[in-house]
C-alpha cells in the first residue's frame, strides 16, 4: 500500500514539478539553495500527501503546500551562505541600464522581482500562475479585498523600484 | 503595459530551463532529512523539557545529602504539594506540545500556518516562565526552610548584624534575579533568530488585516 502511495506520489510530481522549480526560482537566489529548497518542497509534499483527498487538484494542492514551505517552513542552510549568489540580488538597478528592448526589460523584472519580500512574491508568483483572487486570498490566509489591496501596492513598489 | 503582464508572457516560457527530475531522482528525495523550522522548533522543545527535568533531578541523583535534606523537606506538605504540581505541569505542557504540534499542517492556509507554529512556541514559553516562577518562589522557600531546620544556618544568620543581613538578601535576591534574566535572555535569543523570518512574513499578513 505505502509502496502504490509512493508511486502516485512520484509520478505526479514528477508531472507537476516545473510548479515546485518556479516557487525555487523565485525564492532563491542560486542553484544550490534551488535544489536546496526544491527538496525541502518534496519532504513536505509528501508528509502532507496522506491528507490529499483529491477534491482539489494535485496542482493546486501544491501551490499551497510548497509556498508555504518557501515562505514559513524552509530554514536556509548553512552552506549558502558560503555559494556564490546571481546576480539578481543586486539593490540599487540604475535608471541608464533601463533597456527598451523586451529582454533586457524582462531581466530587470526578474531582479526587481527578488527584491520584493517572501509574502509580495507569493502574491506575485499566484498572479504569474494565473490564480484569481479567490485562490490567491484562500492560499495566503487573508481576505480578498485585501489580496487585491496588497497586489496593487506590489505593482507600484515594482514600478518604483523599475523607476526610480 | 503592466510590467507583469509581460513578465507573466515569459513565466512559462522559462521553466523548460529548469532540471527535470526522473521518477528515479524524485524517490529517494521523499526520505531525506527535513530542515523545516517545524523540526527545528519540535528538537528544542524537547532539549527545554530535558533540560528542565534534569536541573530539577540531577543533584537528587548525585548528592546524598541533598537526597537526605530532600527527604527530610518532603514531611512538609508544602514542598510536596509544589514538587506535584509541578511534575503535573509537565506533562500538561507536554500534552499541549503535543496536541499544537499536530494541529500544524503545511496544507493550511500561510496565516493559519504561521499561526499555528507562533502558538507551538507560545506553549513551550510558558513552560519556560513557569520554571523561572517556579525558581523564583523556590529559593526563599528554600532558605526559609533552611532557618528553621539547618541549626548552622540559622546561627550564622543570627550572628549577622542588620547590615550583613541586608547584604545577605540582596545578594541572594541579586543573585536569583540576574540568574533567572539570563535564562530568559538566552531563551529569547534562541527564539528570537530562530523566528525572525516567520515573524517578520506574519506581521506583514496581520498588518493587512488592520
Amino acid at each position: 500500500m505505502n509502496k502504490e502511495l509512493e508511486h502516485s506520489f512520484v509520478e505526479q510530481l514528477k508531472k507537476h514539478q516545473n510548479i515546485v522549480h518556479k516557487v525555487c526560482r523565485l525564492y532563491t537566489n542560486n542553484a544550490d539553495a534551488h535544489n536546496d529548497l526544491f527538496q525541502e518542497i518534496t519532504i513536505q509534499l509528501w508528509r502532507a500527501y496522506p491528507k490529499f483527498r483529491g477534491d482539489s487538484k494535485f496542482s493546486t494542492w501544491m501551490y499551497r503546500v510548497g509556498l508555504n514551505t518557501a515562505i514559513t517552513l524552509y530554514r536556509k542552510s548553512k552552506r549558502r551562505i558560503n555559494t556564490q549568489e546571481f546576480d539578481t540580488v543586486e539593490f540599487k538597478i540604475k535608471a541608464e541600464e533601463y533597456d527598451d528592448t523586451e529582454e533586457q526589460q524582462l531581466k530587470l523584472l526578474y531582479k526587481a522581482v527578488h527584491q520584493l519580500n517572501d509574502i509580495e512574491k507569493a502574491l506575485v508568483f499566484l498572479y504569474l500562475e494565473d490564480k484569481d483572487y479567490r485562490e490567491i486570498s484562500g492560499t495566503l490566509g487573508i481576505s480578498e479585498v485585501n489580496a487585491r489591496v496588497k497586489m496593487n501596492r506590489v505593482k507600484k513598489k515594482l514600478k518604483t523600484i523599475l523607476n526610480p | 503595459m503592466d510590467e507583469l503582464e509581460l513578465l507573466k508572457k515569459d513565466w512559462n516560457k522559462g521553466a523548460s530551463e529548469f532540471k527535470n527530475y526522473s521518477e528515479t531522482e524524485i524517490q529517494p528525495m521523499l526520505h531525506k532529512k527535513s530542515s523545516s523550522i517545524v523540526k527545528t522548533l519540535f528538537y528544542i522543545s524537547i532539549a527545554e523539557f530535558v533540560f528542565w527535568i534534569f536541573l530539577n533531578a540531577f543533584p537528587y541523583f548525585v548528592s546524598d545529602s541533598y537526597r537526605k535534606k530532600l527527604e527530610v523537606s518532603y514531611e512538609n506538605p508544602l514542598f510536596l504539594v509544589i514538587t506535584v504540581i509541578s511534575l503535573a505541569v509537565v506533562f500538561i505542557f507536554m500534552y499541549l506540545l503535543y496536541k499544537s504540534h499536530k494541529l500544524i499542517s503545511s496544507t493550511d492556509s500561510s496565516k493559519q500556518l504561521m499561526e499555528s507554529i507562533l502558538k507551538t512556541r507560545k506553549v513551550v514559553k510558558y513552560y519556560v516562565m513557569f520554571n523561572l516562577v517556579l525558581i523564583f518562589i523556590t529559593v526563599p522557600l528554600t532558605l526559609y526552610f533552611e532557618y528553621n531546620q539547618n541549626l548552622e544556618f540559622h546561627d550564622e544568620i543570627l550572628a549577622m548584624d542588620s547590615t550583613q543581613t541586608l547584604i545577605f538578601y540582596i545578594i541572594t535576591v541579586v543573585t536569583t534575579g540576574v540568574l533567572l534574566l539570563l535564562f530568559w535572555l538566552f531563551y529569547r535569543l534562541i527564539y528570537g533568530i530562530l523566528l525572525k523570518r516567520l515573524n517578520r512574513n506574519y506581521n506583514e499578513l496581520k498588518k493587512l488585516e488592520v
